[in-house]
């Protein structure tokens, strides 16, 4: 027998409130994922831009300020994937008849209603950029609003992309905050959440960049991945520190992630923190980058990137859902 | 009537196992659903789903009331409020009944009614279950034999109605009126009775009085010359201090009680609980005393020795009102708190203190009588001690003391000539209740005197033998086996239903008029009404009207009134009122009575001494003892442990089994076997954890002392609220009859596991807690 | 402002026997769909035997006054009302659930029909001056509605003197119910 000497009995029975919360599974996750993925894209994409516009710095130019293949694609990818991830936010509501519900609010306290401003603020930003990088695909097409847009775009190129690397972090942060808000969850209730995901995110951007950047290309967004991948690092760290330093409710929850035996898809929480996101989706890549930097010869050279984008899933995975399975403030 | 196996031997297959070759087959079909009695002759029907209320309850909505779809927001035009009682336990509860739409959606308690003073027990919010109970009896049905299998066939009232009559009329017939009986429970009854007795059958018999609250009834009788009551004459709400001897308050939810208890304790009630279990109230209790079971009479004897060696009793009342101080002492002088300190495991320092205390207390404290009073042979004596204490503690009518409630004088509607009976008591016990017609003798001597062939013909209403009638379930379906004829009036295909020669579904208490109740007396006498809230749902019909059917078609006209609405009318007019009145609020009641002794005042008792009897020279007579006294039960051996029964707050056994609204709740589902750390230790029982605070829910089977094994597994419950001697378990779990979709397999039965009883030799209740159990842990 | 209400609940665990015919009221009332529970029944037993102590109580909505479902509720949806509970716009409600992970008290749920519900403390009932339906039912009057705004003041009535705390009080969310302990003595 163990040492119980409280013995509690419930009547309690919500569904997905008992034993414990699982109101978000799947979509949310992939929504804080791909969010955090459009939010990196846009600020590596916009950050490019300016730097070549400014600099001369980055990647072969295109011709006519038009910028190199990865920018093209990932300006481009950034509204697409946040639209998917958007979708998954959409199914994941249960009322869906009443989403534009979020449209008639303004709720400065909420996260969730300041995230969906945001992202409002997001998509015609990010859509001009994907236009202005692709004009000559669109010139070709001559279409007359498209032209005034992306002739507005070109005389407002700086302002326009150093807005939506702002945006671009926003989101990226929101994505965390929207989760660290809820103290009720004491695994969530971390403000360096937003940062973990926002560099996260960056990373996972960058590493999705170099599986279509073409090899000239590859080497500024390998870079920019080490360093993302050293910040995520280090901020996961303080995470880590911050979360089992802090009071029991804080320290209990960041030991059911780190430690738990709590399985995810028939794997403990420990086993994917340490094994799956720590050592395969941030060490290894990282270490595979570095070599590789240092000249020696990789012969799979996407697999860092692939195991960073799956280190980013899993982590949005694992924070979501250990969450919810730890209890509530106490 | 045709029933299966009637060509088989009259003798239980042989557990040798030597069975005839030409029944083979069919023993080995009626052995897989015999659920643990070795007898076929009657075999166990299922009643086809189609015979029940299944899909047609779908169209009533069923469905959509369980599952609350309805809004409390809708538009509350079409709202009526029907006042009538509870039925879901014999308290009687005034309801209000909300109607919406022509559906009952809510019940809360009458403001109107006493005993729920506005209030209900969680059962009684529960009636929905009940009524829109998909698997509920729809038609009357009639067991056939077809090519050597019975069945039920759906049959018309009329012909059901021909063949009760004809079964019983032929029975009386052949075998005289003392071969017919009825075993009852629920307040529908008394149409049955009036049936009967037109015919002179007055063999009447219910379980709710031997197997429940008679030793109680009869040891207030015999002591202060009237019963304890229901709702019990304590003056609960000014009482300063209590002690409760098991009575489970809490979990036994009497309405009424439970409302003075609480407020009992907002004004500074203190209660001491004497139990094996923490229970709720223990839960409540100043004082916690684990006692070990079957002890009780040596702690009452060894308070009673301090009271009287402490000179702590109320002398002049004792002196003045009682008789037998020096017998009593006699008995008790030798019951020290010591000696009692070994027997039942408390310390003999706490026996004082609580014997001091109550009697400081007094007389504003008390004793609880309890009800379910029939726990081992000695339930009377052990009720006496209580009442004796109380006695000693000097607090008859006293605030806070024994009290006697009154009853509404409702003149008793003019008996219809009936042909005489054999006999107005058949109970050969010398105090079984007398002159009470609805109880002539006991449940289990109706079974002994079947099992002996005295008994050829049943009628069973509103009780489920197979899982109530604690002779042993065994026993109770041999008694069956033994019947000519068999007719239950059930509203639910309960497992006694499938024994049954005929099936009359009767409608539920919320859909019919029962007699006018007067019978429970409180500190506002009262009458209250039933009526229907809503129409009968399916073919089912009240009890009245079938009662009214089967006298007719014995060609007894004039019994009945030509409606009960009449009948009900006319009853009131006698007292100035009307049914059109009463339907109003569903009761009429009176102001409240002086319930307290004037100082001066002489006290009367009813008894042969005219005093309180605290010897009885009546049972001296009788040749049983005249004092209470301690006598040692059996216990458990090496690996096994008493086997304790108690109630959920939720449920009523039988009556609320099938009920998916009550049973709803996680804490409803099942039942448990309780058993201490220990205990589990011992039977290396462990729970693993499934995180989140909860453990894998692990399962064993019980096995008593003489080998049967439960049918279903039970799940365990570790816990430290219980003795290491002891497991509990709730009654009213594990029904076999697949037809009560919801009940069926939930838990264990605690019937099942009992095949030793002993009989009271005072008034012939049943105790059946000797019953040892060890566990068959689950592969 | 005198005249405005600001509703709450006194629990009063003394007397509470766990017995449930509050849960069963509330699903009745409010037609809770089968499964869903707005209130609920705990029993918690302390010790080792023979030592032990035991506090029922009847848990619902704490209707905050700093109410973390309504601060996180995107459409607010969740709202104060005017009469000190807090309630739920259905026509407003998407469902999004940041109300159940925001509430430290785990008192919510998502309805079948898609929007958030818990106990709205019978708004319908209060606005017709009726006792809420699990406060009405219950037999032991261990729930007490009570009105902190009411000059007569029942609240501080019920309570004085006796142990009273409030759950999770670190939370910051200001509940209005107010539990009266289970360690204080009768009748004190
Ligand atoms: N909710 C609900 N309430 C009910 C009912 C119901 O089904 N549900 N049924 C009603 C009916 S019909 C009845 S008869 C009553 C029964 O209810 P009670 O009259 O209260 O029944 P008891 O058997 O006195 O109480 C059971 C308690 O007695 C303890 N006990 C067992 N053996 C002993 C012993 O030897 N000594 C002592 N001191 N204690 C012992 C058990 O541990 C358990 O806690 O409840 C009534 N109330
Ligand atoms: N093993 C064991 N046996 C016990 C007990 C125990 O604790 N353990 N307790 C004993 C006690 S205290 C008591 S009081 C008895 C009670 O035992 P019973 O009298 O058998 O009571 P219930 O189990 O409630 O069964 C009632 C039957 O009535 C039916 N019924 C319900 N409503 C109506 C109605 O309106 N009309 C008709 N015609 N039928 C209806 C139900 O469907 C059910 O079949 O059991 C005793 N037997
Ligand atoms: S105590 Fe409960 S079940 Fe019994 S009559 Fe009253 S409300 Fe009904
Ligand atoms: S109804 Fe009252 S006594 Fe029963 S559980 Fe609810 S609060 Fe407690
Ligand atoms: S208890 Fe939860 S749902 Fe209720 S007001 Fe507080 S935070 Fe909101
Ligand atoms: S689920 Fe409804 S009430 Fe809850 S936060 Fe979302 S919109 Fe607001
Ligand atoms: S106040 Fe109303 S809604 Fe809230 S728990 Fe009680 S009955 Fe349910
Ligand atoms: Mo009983």
């Amino acid at each position: 027998m163990t040492e119980t000497t409280t013995e509690i009995i419930s009547t309690k029975m919500n569904p997905n409130v008992l034993p414990h919360l699982h109101i978000w599974e799947w979509h949310i996750p992939l929504y804080l994922f791909l969010g955090g993925l459009a939010g990196g894209l846009l600020i590596i994409t916009a950050i490019m831009i300016v730097i070549k516009r400014h600099f001369g710095v980055g990647p072969r130019d295109e011709g006519e300020g038009c910028p190199c293949l990865a920018v093209r694609i990932g300006s481009l990818l950034a509204p697409v994937l946040l639209g998917v991830g958007m979708l998954f936010l959409f199914l994941d509501l249960a009322n869906k008849f009443y989403v534009w519900a979020f449209y008639t609010t303004v709720q400065p306290t909420s996260p969730m209603s300041a995230g969906s401003w945001i992202l409002i603020a997001f998509f015609p930003m990010a859509v001009l950029q994907a236009m202005l990088v692709n004009k000559k695909f669109l010139r070709d097409r001559n279409i007359g609003v498209v032209n005034k847009l992306i002739d507005w775009t070109e005389d407002h190129l700086t302002l326009v992309a150093l807005l939506n690397a702002h945006i671009g972090i926003g989101i990226g942060i929101y994505t965390g905050i929207l989760l660290s808000f809820f103290y009720a969850r004491p695994l969530w209730s971390s403000s360096i959440l937003g940062m973990l995901f926002l560099v996260s995110g960056i990373s996972s951007a960058a590493a999705l960049m170099l599986l279509f950047a073409p090899d000239n290309e590859k080497p500024i967004y390998s870079k920019i991945d080490v360093n993302a991948l050293w910040i995520e690092m280090v901020v996961l760290g303080l995470f880590v520190l911050g979360g089992i330093t802090g009071p029991s409710n804080n320290s209990g929850a960041m030991m059911h992630l780190i430690g738990g035996d709590y399985q995810m898809a028939g794997m403990s929480y420990m086993l994917w923190f340490w094994g799956i996101f720590v050592a395969l989706g941030l060490v290894l890549p990282m270490l595979l980058e570095f070599l590789e930097a240092v000249g020696v010869h990789i012969r799979f050279p996407l697999v860092a990137p692939v195991l960073v984008l799956i280190g980013g899933l899993v982590l949005r995975f694992l924070i979501v859902f250990a969450g919810q399975t730890y209890h509530t403030f106490m | 009537m045709s029933r299966t196996g009637s060509h088989l031997s009259r003798q239980s297959p042989p557990a040798s196992g030597i069975t005839l070759p030409e029944n083979k087959n069919q023993n080995q079909e009626t052995m897989n659903m015999n659920h643990g009695r070795n007898v076929n002759r009657r075999d166990f029907l299922k009643i086809s789903s189609l015979f029940l209320a299944g899909t047609a309850a779908a169209s009533y909505g069923v469905g959509e009331v369980l599952n609350g779809s309805s809004n409390a927001f809708a538009d509350e035009n079409g709202e009526k409020v029907v006042y009538s009682f509870c039925e879901h336990c014999f308290w009687r509860c005034g309801i209000a009944a909300h109607v919406r739409d022509g559906k009952i959606y809510k019940i809360t308690g009458s403001e109107h009614h006493p005993l729920s003073n506005g209030r209900l027990c969680p059962r009684g919010t529960g009636g929905i279950g009940q009524i829109y109970d998909p698997d509920r009896l729809a038609h009357p049905l009639i067991r056939e034999k077809k090519g050597g299998k019975s069945t039920y066939r759906k049959a018309s009232w009329d012909e059901a109605i021909t063949a009760v009559a004809e079964g019983f009329y032929k029975t009386r017939e052949k075998y005289g009126p003392g071969s017919i009986a009825m075993l009852h429970h629920g307040y529908g009854v008394s149409f049955f009775k009036s049936m009967f007795k037109g015919i002179g059958v007055n063999q009447f018999a219910k379980p709710s009085y031997d197997f429940c609250c008679g030793p109680r009834r009869e040891a207030f009788n015999l002591t202060y010359g009237h019963p304890a009551g229901t709702p019990e004459g304590i003056d609960i709400i000014n009482s300063k201090y209590l002690i409760f001897f098991g009575t489970h308050y809490g979990e036994n939810m009497h309405n009424t009680a439970v409302q003075e208890l609480s407020e009992g304790i907002r004004r500074g009630l203190k209660i001491v609980v004497f139990d094996p279990r923490f229970s709720t109230i223990a839960g409540k209790a100043e004082k916690w005393l684990p006692i070990k079971p079957a002890t009780d009479i040596a702690m009452m004897q060894a308070i009673m020795h301090v009271m009287i060696s402490e000179n702590r009793y109320d002398r002049e009342f004792v002196n003045r009102y009682t008789v037998g101080l020096n017998e009593l002492w006699a008995e008790v002088s030798e019951m020290t708190p010591e000696k009692a300190a070994e027997i039942t495991d408390i310390p003999a320092d706490d026996i004082r203190t609580i014997a001091r205390e109550f009697a400081s207390h007094a007389p504003n404290a008390a004793v609880h009588p309890g009800r379910r009073t029939n726990w081992y042979s000695d339930g009377t004596q052990r009720v006496r001690a209580i009442a004796i204490l109380n006695a000693l503690a000097g607090n008859y009518k006293m605030p806070g003391g024994v009290v006697k409630f009154d009853t509404f004088d409702l003149p008793k509607p003019e008996a219809h000539p009936h042909p005489a009976f054999e006999k107005e008591c058949y109970s050969k016990f010398p105090f079984f209740v007398k002159n009470v017609s609805s109880n002539t003798l006991g449940s289990h001597e109706i079974v002994e005197k079947t099992i002996e062939g005295d008994i050829k013909a049943w009628m069973v209403y509103g009780v489920n033998v197979p899982e109530t009638v604690t002779f042993g379930r065994k026993t109770a379906l041999e008694a069956i086996d033994k019947l000519d004829f068999m007719v239950v009036v059930d509203t639910l295909p309960m497992e006694v239903t499938g024994y049954a020669d005929v099936v009359l579904p009767e409608c539920t208490y919320l859909e019919r008029y029962d007699d006018l109740d007067n019978g429970r007396p409180y500190r506002t006498p009262f009458v209250a009404l039933r009526q229907p809230v809503v129409p009968p749902m399916y073919d089912s019909r009240p009890g009245n009207e079938i009662a009214k059917m089967i006298a007719e078609k014995w060609g007894l006209h004039g019994i009945f009134e030509e409606n009960v609405e009449t009948y009900l009318d006319k009853r009131l007019q006698k007292i100035g009122s009307s049914l059109a009145e009463i339907k109003k609020t569903g009761t009429l009641v009176k102001p409240e009575t002086d319930l307290y002794r004037k100082p001066g005042e002489a006290l009367k008792f009813k008894t042969p001494s005219g005093k309180i009897e605290l010897a009885s020279a009546q049972m001296k007579a009788a040749g049983l003892d005249s004092v209470p006294r301690y006598m040692r039960h059996p216990e458990p051996a090496d690996g096994f442990y008493r086997l304790l029964t108690g109630r959920k707050p939720m449920l009523t056994f039988g009556r609320t089994a099938n009920n998916r609204f009550l049973g709803e709740l996680p804490t409803a589902q099942e039942n448990e076997i309780w058993m201490h750390p220990d205990v589990a230790a011992k039977h290396d029982i462990h729970l693993e954890t499934a995180g989140h605070g909860q453990n894998e829910p692990v399962y064993v089977r019980l096995k008593n002392q003489d080998g049967i094994v439960s049918e279903f597994p039970i799940k365990v419950k570790i816990t430290e609220r219980i003795r290491r001697d002891s497991v509990y378990m709730v009654h009213g779990f594990g029904h076999y009859l697949k037809k009560l979709s919801w009940a069926y397999k939930r838990g264990a039965s605690h019937n099942q596991m009992i095949s030793r009883t002993e009989i009271d030799p005072v008034m012939g209740g049943v105790g059946y807690q000797n019953n040892f159990v060890t566990f068959i842990k689950e592969a | 402002m005198a005249d405005k209400k600001n509703y709450g609940m006194v629990i009063d665990t003394r007397v509470c026997v766990g017995c449930s015919a509050c849960v069963y009221a509330c699903k009745s009332e409010n037609g809770v769909p089968e499964g869903y529970c707005r209130d609920w029944v705990v029993q918690e037993t302390k010790g080792r035997f023979p030592k032990l102590s035991m506090e029922n109580r009847s848990e619902r909505c704490q209707h905050c006054e700093n109410a973390p479902c309504v601060t996180y509720c995107p459409t607010r949806a969740s709202h104060y009302d005017d009469n000190g509970t807090v309630q739920i716009n259905r026509s407003r409600c998407t469902g999004c659930k940041a109300c159940l992970a925001a509430c430290p008290y785990d008192a919510r749920y998502v309805h079948p029909q898609g929007f958030a519900d818990k106990c709205s403390l019978c708004k319908h009932r209060l606005d017709e001056g009726l006792d809420t339906a699990c406060v009405s039912v219950c037999p032991t009057k261990s729930l007490n509605l009570v009105d902190f705004n009411d000059p007569e003041n029942k609240a501080e009535r019920l309570m004085n003197g006796k142990e009273v705390y409030r759950q999770k009080d670190h939370a910051g969310t200001n509940p209005s119910l107010y539990w009266i302990s289970a360690r204080n003595k009768p009748g004190e």
